[in-house]
């Protein structure tokens, strides 16, 4: 029997390992072999990935640069969804809110996500920064710290920086494009009660993340089987919704520009 | 303990991991893996079927006791839900703390019935004291037991 490649994903809720059943069945139907380990948390799966435990790691952007950091730039980004490229993430604040410009945020209080979240919390934080505002002494940031170490893979960060918004204990709150897409569709929030300030840089997101050392052939079986999945196949097509993507695409890395700002001017990984 | 009271399944794996088999007496049917995340999926798990079975350990229970005494039921219903300490344990998943055990097991049974309160809180006792899942859930988890007439 062929040995599977081993790929490392977090995982915060059961339900997402339905979909890597789902992409095992589908790689070790194509003699491609997968056996996927799940994390509690980024940092021991980058760990594993540094150490050689795994051979490929699904990587949150901050993810991504950690793993470049401490391999001193020697990672290799190799696949993403189509989703994971070009997002924004927007400052929402009441309709009738008085602030027009994000320069207009000076003295206000900012709700935010986890403080590891890079949608939520540090690409926000460092675009208010790009604009002069430094957080503490210009603006009060009110973060919602859930499940720490997930990088912001779960939504209840924004969410709870949402309703911090909406009880009016700040004066706006961030959230990722495609979170404000949803729950503006979903009922969650109401389009004519508030609206976006600003946009964030566009910024990728998740990234499957290899060593310098992965071999290059066992990449290219591995990447020839994810990139031949199509969402008009209905068996891809259940995975692929639950992952939010259309189609896998090759991995970039001129996407992390905004985050690799933020993350220095905000000495993320020193503290 | 007399062995004559002793109850036996005999369970049979499969070539696809997620099923089992499960013989008993002269019948045989399929359970499928331990938790389940998967909301398609064929086959109801281990964990829906220890459920399941103490809802039918006490629906079963209430009407027969209720029948024996001549009080008039048509239905029972249960509704049990069942949370685990840390399903994220069972995946196997690296840094998860805790055990994929049941934790805290809630059990509210509707029944309808025009009899008075008291009558069917007799009832419900006595199904309690003589349910066999019931008293081997209480020595287990935290089980949280509640009936409620149903028009």
């Amino acid at each position: 029997m062929k040995k599977p490649i081993l790929v490392g994903a977090v995982l915060y809720d059961p339900k997402v390992s339905v979909i890597w059943d789902i992409i095992a069945e589908y790689f070790a139907h194509n003699g491609c072999p997968i056996d996927t380990i799940f994390y509690t948390n980024y940092e021991l799966q980058v760990q594993a990935l540094l150490a050689g435990s795994i051979g490929i790691a699904w990587n949150s952007p901050l993810a991504w640069l950690d793993a470049q950091r401490q391999s001193k730039g020697t990672c290799r980004a190799i696949a993403m969804r189509d989703t994971d490229r070009d997002r924004q993430s927007h400052f929402i604040v009441r309709q009738d809110s008085e602030i027009e410009s994000i320069s207009e945020l000076r003295g206000k209080t900012v709700a935010v996500g986890a403080k590891d979240s890079p949608q939520a919390t540090l690409i926000p934080i460092g675009m208010l920064q790009a604009h002069g505002l430094e957080p503490g002494r210009d603006f009060q940031v009110r973060r919602f710290d859930i499940l720490v170490g997930k990088h912001g893979d779960h939504i209840g960060g924004e969410l709870e920086a949402f309703r911090c918004l909406a009880s009016g204990e700040a004066a706006a709150s961030t959230m990722l494009d495609l979170n404000w897409q949803r729950w503006t569709q979903d009922g969650t929030i109401d389009p004519s009660r508030y609206r976006i300030l600003a946009s964030t840089d566009r910024f990728d997101h998740c990234v499957f993340t290899v060593r310098s050392d992965f071999p290059k052939d066992l990449e290219q079986q591995w990447l020839g089987v994810l990139f031949s999945m199509q969402y008009d196949n209905p068996k891809h097509r259940e995975m692929m919704d639950m992952e939010g993507l259309k189609q896998w695409m090759p991995g970039r890395t001129t996407g992390f520009g905004p985050l690799s700002e933020a993350v220095a001017k905000q000495r993320f990984f020193e503290q | 303990m007399n062995e004559q009271y002793l109850s036996q399944v005999r369970v049979l794996s499969h070539e696809n991991a997620k099923e089992a088999s499960v013989a008993v007496r002269r019948q045989c049917f399929s359970v499928g893996q331990a938790i389940e995340f998967d909301s398609e999926a064929p086959l109801a798990s281990a964990l829906e079927y220890v459920l399941g079975a103490l809802g039918a350990d006490i629906v079963t229970g209430f009407k027969r006791l209720a029948d024996r005494r001549g009080v008039a039921v048509d239905e029972v219903e249960a509704l049990i839900t069942g949370r685990l300490n840390n399903p994220l344990v069972y995946l196997g998943v690296v840094g998860e703390k805790g055990n994929p055990g049941l934790e805290h097991v809630s059990v509210k049974v509707f029944v309808s019935t025009f009899a008075p309160a008291d009558t069917i809180e007799e009832v419900w006792q006595e199904v309690l004291r003589r349910s066999p899942l019931v008293c081997t859930f209480r020595r287990a988890v935290t089980l949280e037991l509640n009936w409620k007439a149903a028009f």
